[in-house]
């Protein structure tokens, strides 16, 4: 009944369905592949003594914080790019990523790794409290400003982590480690920590889907609509920032995939909210997932590379990619 | 004003070493080199902002960063510096001053960059008696019945260890021991599961500037199945090519020796 009367719906959810199935498959194939490549090599069915806490203490901890990492951040430039009615906004261009940054930076040199989750969430929310204040008119949030604001806050969050690197002398390794991103020090807390934070900023996705396609229009159709639109803002950025504070307080920063995976998703087709979030949220686990096991197994004995400057450099070549094919719809030219 | 006072600094400093070379060391476990071959404080007019061999030198910058303004100005006649990297051959070639690099991998190449800058200073037989005062301590060290295998600890986070190109590496060879991270590089940023894999028997980690208040290895989730001994040394003892070295060296090789007894 319902199909005859909504034919495109119908489309829409066996496309979204049969997404869905793809990705799933595409995080169980990485996920098998993650666990069972690395540094050493391990039976998966019948390890021996060794293998088995290589497994279930190195291993599988890193690969659930990597797909979460991946997840919360793609889904954190999802909300971040609602807010700003930008596909250009993530957390690297809200100034979200470098203010928890700076403040994971400062928590371990002056008080050690106890105190970086609540520094990275201190960081990035006061880096939103800017952004917000800054761009904030008679109540209203105003998304240009925001985005400007957002780039101001991540060029001076950046060049306070500079200015740290620069008094932290010997101990600059440790800062630059937060720069380029890795998920070395894994753990299941980490993880569980995560992925809570994501269950619960996907759950609100999911439920909000319908306003968040409003929000997709300009200001007026959406409050008309009975969108609580500038509520719905806050909430998300606040979402936003949640999720990038946490990942980088595990894993450091790790650039563009908050960008990619939104961005992949709408060219694939997927344009309305409750398909969006969750593909994204998959697709972000599955990218980051990937990045990681690249990071480790492409060096030999056991040398790792940082897992952002891989990430970086996909979304560097994606968006060269993107630019010179794309680059006549972007300037708007016949 | 400040320009006033460091004139001053730079005037009495001047003064004090009228008649001796004026050096600039940019390379910390130089120092002590310098101190032992007798060179006094007046002729070291600069040195980095941690080293305290020359309390009376002017601080000029990190070892990795050093001012080339307030070098220049302290007008040397040697500048004892670091690797290439540290001290690239751009900056060497602004100064006049004769560029001394000190930069060794290995407790014999410590022993000859001491006789090469005893020669540069003059000082050959105080080069020679230090050498050989270093070489009889290296003689202390007892053979053991196998090399006890190690890794060695530079930095917890992110979780890096010392290659074959480290001083750290030989001082473990010459010890006793052997660096199971053969990778031909100083540091090398590794995976937990891989330095599980090869279960070295010592595990030792240090503390200083590069290693802030690390977790012990143990308590760290990824090393839960770690079964090595643990040792916590101080990084400016193990990690500095210069006299500590050998020290250092003594340390491990009682220590080995204590663990195969």
């Amino acid at each position: 009944m319902g199909s005859s009367l909504s034919p495109g719906r119908d489309l829409d959810n066996r496309r979204f369905f049969s997404a869905t199935g793809v990705l799933g498959l595409l995080w169980v194939g990485v996920f098998v592949l993650s666990l069972s490549r690395g540094a050493v090599s391990v039976d998966l069915f019948h390890p021996d003594e060794l293998g088995r806490r290589i497994l279930l203490e190195v291993r599988l901890p890193r690969v659930l914080l990597a797909s979460f990492s991946g997840g919360a951040l793609a889904l954190s430039g999802l909300y971040f790019q609602y807010v700003m009615q930008n596909p250009l906004a993530d957390s690297f261009t809200t100034g979200a990523s470098a203010s928890a940054a700076l403040g994971a930076v400062l928590a371990l040199l002056a008080a050690g790794e106890k105190a970086l989750l609540p520094a990275s969430v201190a960081g990035a929310l006061l880096g939103l409290l800017a952004v917000l204040r800054i761009a904030s008119l008679r109540g209203r949030l105003l998304p240009v400003t925001m985005l400007l604001a957002g780039i101001v806050v991540n060029t001076f969050a950046s060049a306070a982590i500079s200015l740290l690197k620069f008094l932290a002398d010997e101990s600059v390794a440790s800062v630059v480690f937060w720069l380029m991103g890795g998920f070395q020090n894994a753990d299941y807390f980490r993880a569980g920590l995560l992925a809570l934070t994501g269950g619960l900023a996907l759950a609100y996705g999911m439920a909000r889907a319908p306003a968040l396609d409003l929000t997709a229009f300009d200001e007026e159709t959406a409050l008309s609509s009975g969108v609580p639109l500038y509520r719905l803002r806050r909430e998300l950025l606040f979402l936003g920032a949640l999720l990038t504070a946490a990942s980088v307080a595990f894993s450091g920063i790790i650039g563009f995939v908050g960008l990619i995976v939104p961005h992949l998703l709408r060219l694939a087709g997927f344009l309305r909210a409750s398909a969006l979030v969750p593909l994204t949220f998959l697709f972000g686990a599955s990218f980051m997932m990937t990045a990681d096991l690249l990071a480790r197994t492409l060096l030999p004995q056991g040398q790792e590379l940082p897992v952002g400057v891989l990430t970086s450099a996909l979304g560097g070549l994606f968006f060269l990619y993107l630019l010179a094919r794309r680059k006549r719809d972007l300037y708007e030219m016949d | 004003m400040r320009t006033l006072i460091l004139g001053l600094v730079l005037f009495c400093t001047g003064v004090s070493v009228a008649f001796g070379l004026r050096i600039v060391v940019l390379y910390p476990a130089a120092s002590p080199v310098l101190r032992a071959l007798g060179v006094p404080d007046g002729e070291v007019v600069g040195v980095t902002r941690h080293d305290r061999t020359y309390p009376r030198a002017v601080r000029v910058g990190s070892h990795l960063r050093p001012n080339l303004e307030l070098i220049r100005a302290l007008r040397p006649d040697l500048l004892v510096v670091g690797s290439r990297r540290a001290f690239p051959e751009e900056a060497a070639r602004r100064f006049k001053a004769r560029i001394f690099r000190y930069d060794p991998r290995t407790l014999e190449e410590i022993l000859a960059r001491i006789e090469a800058l005893g020669e540069v200073l003059g000082r050959r037989r105080e080069a020679e008696d230090l050498v050989a005062s270093l070489r009889k301590k290296l003689a202390e060290v007892k053979p053991l019945p196998r090399p006890v295998t190690v890794v060695y600890e530079v930095s917890a986070t992110p979780l890096k260890v010392a290659g074959s190109r480290s001083i750290v590496n030989d001082i473990i060879r010459v010890a006793g021991g052997r660096n199971l991270v053969a990778v031909p590089r100083k540091h090398v940023l590794i995976s937990p599961e891989r330095i599980l894999a090869l279960a070295p028997e010592v595990y030792i980690y240090q503390v200083g500037p590069m290693n802030r208040n690390p977790l012990p290895p143990k308590r760290r989730p990824y090393f839960r199945a770690l079964k090595s001994r643990v040792l916590r040394v101080r990084e400016l003892e193990f990690a500095r090519p210069g006299l500590n070295a050998f020290s250092a060296t003594i340390k491990l090789n009682r220590f080995f020796l204590t663990l195969q007894k």
